[in-house]
């Protein structure tokens, strides 16, 4: 089980043309600027082209590739090195963003794709979910942010309200 | 309670701000460790997890999370 062959795997998956670009999100992705915490599967949004004379995004092509190099389908997850992970096209301009500006980590040689800092805590506050708000209240603790760039991105993409609620929720003492 | 104090080896504190200062450290140093390093804790915490939650082989994989609504707030 090994979080590393997946990226590995996603990795070849882009050089073999199966999709455009990807980036780590999800906890494994705020990983790269926390501490570890414990999470069950792996989040992988992905560009993906549709397919020609089509506006339609299909995954077929992702799931036979990897179908054929011994993954298997557990409902909407791939488990890759024993590791259950979801494929997800963008479904909004919050993601769209996060994805266009992705940045490229070294992970002992081998390159991986990961959100930024300020991207992973936008989008946690947009899901909003407990262990969400936990995640964004992790960046703030560890200085992780870049808070001006944070802001920009909040502001631009409709989340200002709640960030206030936050800020009013766990913030104000 | 003088038993009960007994019983507590010598090195632990009940000084609060001491725990809390000690765990922050513990949490700066493991969010300094190298990427490689970090990805392999995150492979022995899902190890973990699933054990606690007492998964049979099969049931390990479908042991996952749900899934949140991305971009659709």
């Amino acid at each position: 089980m090994k979080i590393e062959e997946v990226i590995r795997t996603v990795n070849q998956m882009k050089a073999d043309g199966i999709i455009t670009n990807y980036a780590i999100g999800g906890a494994v992705g705020a990983t790269f600027y926390l501490e570890p915490v414990s999470t069950l599967d792996v989040d992988i949004f992905i560009e993906v082209q549709a397919e020609a004379g089509s506006s339609i995004i299909s995954l077929d092509s992702i799931f036979s590739y990897l179908r054929e190099r011994g993954c298997t389908m557990e409902g909407e997850h791939v488990v890759m090195s024993g590791w259950p992970v979801q494929f997800l096209p963008p479904t909004g301009p919050l993601i769209e963003e996060a994805l266009g500006s992705a940045v490229e980590v070294d992970v002992e040689g081998m390159p991986a794709r990961v959100f930024t800092a300020e991207h992973l805590a936008a989008i946690a506050l947009q899901t909003g979910r407990a262990k969400d708000k936990a995640r964004l209240l992790q960046f703030i603790e560890a200085r992780a942010l870049d808070l001006s760039s944070f802001e920009a991105i909040v502001a631009k993409h409709g989340l200002a309200q709640q960030w206030q609620r936050f800020q009013k929720q766990f913030l104000s003492s | 309670m003088a038993e009960i104090s007994e019983t507590i080896p010598q090195f632990m504190s009940f000084n609060f701000e001491q725990m809390a200062a000690s765990k922050q450290a513990l949490r700066r140093r493991l969010t300094a460790l190298p990427i490689a390093e970090k990805l392999r804790l995150l492979d022995g915490l899902r190890e973990r997890a699933l054990v606690i939650r007492g998964a049979s082989d099969q049931q390990r994989i479908k042991a996952q999370e749900q899934s949140p609504d991305y971009g659709k707030k």
